[in-house]
């Protein structure tokens, strides 16, 4: 190990004005820098914000059509007196609730926690490199099934719950 | 004293020049001031300025990949999550400005959104269904990301921040869902928070903090109110800024044939 003295002494070199100048420096991995194709990078302007800004034209519109064609609900007012039959949470805890009639615990703390205990996990298990940016990969496919098992399970169960459930929590048919 | 020397048009010196000159200069120096490259480029060099210069457009980096900018390889799904939250942020400020919340008034503002207020009805739809639009399309975003392999290295952490931004859209969903204080509202928020009283040991302990009494009343309907309209939309904005800076310190989206 040289001493910091020992260090060459690097001559500055002339700077041209006009030009902008940046350090580089050689590191141990594969960042768009190292990229050797770099001429398939485009420029974001305009080609990738263009299309971003009418992305966001498109959501307002669709969502402004929604919000002049369908009314939000609203019952009457809050009556802590009369429960209606059955009480309903908002749908995407619907699927929980229909856990919660087998087992509280299981369907309204165990599972959910378990759930995201395990969507944590998973890209620390599934560490090795292979498949990324690809739909449905085929060297990935057991961890894609297992996913979208649980998914549907989780879409059954919210179906079940927000159309198929009457008073008393009993299996209703929606016709 | 040292003066800049501020180019006119005419190419004259102005910095002796009097009021004239100032005033014939002033709107171009603004402008220069505000913008520092041409908004509309031209060539590569002002292409890649419009971006460096460019606040908003500093977000995303200057180049994007060609495979980024396939419609399927995001669908646009998580940028649509953004354009939900951007719209639940403007029509949820404007709906502040006629709720209250009390248990008293909170319904009669629903009802006057609905007969007295200009556009309040439009409003409210907007509001209600950018909130369901938002969950909806945040799962589809996540989904998306499991099924093209993007959650794996090095994005794992940036996967990590995405889950938090699910919790926090749906519990901002659910917090916002007891305001309008009507019977659908109120029994919702009832049959949820009782589902937090099922944890073990801390459960009924975890349900009063919520709720701030035993049942769902007046202290609910603050609480709500505060952690709908102020507390979850700035966490959401903070884990937003963290989650893409961290796409790009991850070197953009993921992306095949990189090994
Ligand atoms: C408020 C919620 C969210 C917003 C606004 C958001 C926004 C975005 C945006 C704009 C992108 C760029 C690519 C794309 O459009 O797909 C992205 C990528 C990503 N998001 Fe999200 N996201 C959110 C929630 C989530 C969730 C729930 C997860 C997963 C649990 C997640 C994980 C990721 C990952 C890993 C990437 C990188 C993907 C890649 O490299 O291809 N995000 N997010």
């Amino acid at each position: 190990m040289p001493r910091p003295d020992e260090r060459p002494s690097f001559e500055p070199f002339p700077l041209e004005p006009g030009k902008t100048y940046g350090l580089m420096a050689v590191v141990p991995a594969r960042t768009p820098a190292c990229e050797t194709r770099t001429e398939e990078q485009v420029q974001a302007w305009p080609a990738a914000l263009v299309r971003e800004l009418l992305l966001f034209v498109v959501t307002i519109l669709v969502l402004s059509l929604a919000a002049l064609l369908f009314d939000a609900p609203l019952e009457g007012l809050a009556n802590p007196l009369h429960p209606p039959n059955p009480a309903k949470a908002p749908w995407y805890f619907l699927g929980l609730q229909e856990l919660v009639s087998y087992s509280a615990f299981w369907g309204g703390v165990g599972i959910p926690a378990i759930m995201l205990l395990v969507a944590a996990a998973a890209p620390y298990m599934e560490w090795r490199p292979g498949g990324e940016g690809v739909w449905f990969h085929k060297s990935r496919s057991a961890a894609n099934w297992i996913f979208l098992t649980v998914v549907g399970c989780l879409g059954f169960l919210t179906v079940v719950g927000t159309f198929f459930r009457g008073e008393n929590w009993a299996l209703v048919m929606p016709w | 004293m040292s003066v800049r020397k501020v180019p006119t048009p005419s190419g004259t010196d102005s910095t002796r020049a009097g009021l004239g000159p100032t005033m014939r200069t002033l709107p171009r120096r603004l402008w220069r001031s505000i913008f520092r490259s041409n908004p509309l480029p031209r060539n590569e060099l002002e292409r890649s300025q419009a971006v460096a210069n460019n606040f908003f457009f500093h977000i995303p980096s200057a180049k994007v990949h060609e495979h980024t900018l396939r419609p399927a390889t995001t669908f646009g799904l998580g940028l649509i999550s953004l354009y939900t939250f951007i719209i639940l942020c403007v029509s949820g400020v404007l709906l502040m400005f006629y709720y209250v919340p009390t248990p008293e008034q909170a319904y009669d503002r629903m009802l006057d959104l609905r007969g007295a207020v200009f556009f309040g009805t439009f409003l409210r739809n907007l509001h209600r269904w950018a909130a369901h639009a938002m969950v909806a399309v945040v799962f589809l975003h996540m989904m998306r990301v499991f099924l093209t392999g993007a959650h794996k290295p090095p994005r794992e952490f940036n996967w990590l921040v995405g889950l938090g931004l699910l919790v926090l859209t749906l519990a901002a969903s659910f917090t916002g869902y007891l305001l309008p204080w009507d019977q659908l509202a109120y029994w919702a928020i009832v049959v949820g928070t009782s589902i937090a009283g099922y944890a073990p040991l801390v459960g009924d302990e975890i349900r009063f903090f919520l709720l701030g009494d035993d049942v769902v009343g007046r202290e609910a309907l603050l609480r709500f109110y505060v952690l709908h309209c102020v507390v979850l939309p700035l966490f959401i904005s903070a884990l937003v800024g963290l989650h893409f800076w961290r796409i790009r310190k991850d070197g953009g989206l993921a992306r095949p044939g990189r090994d």
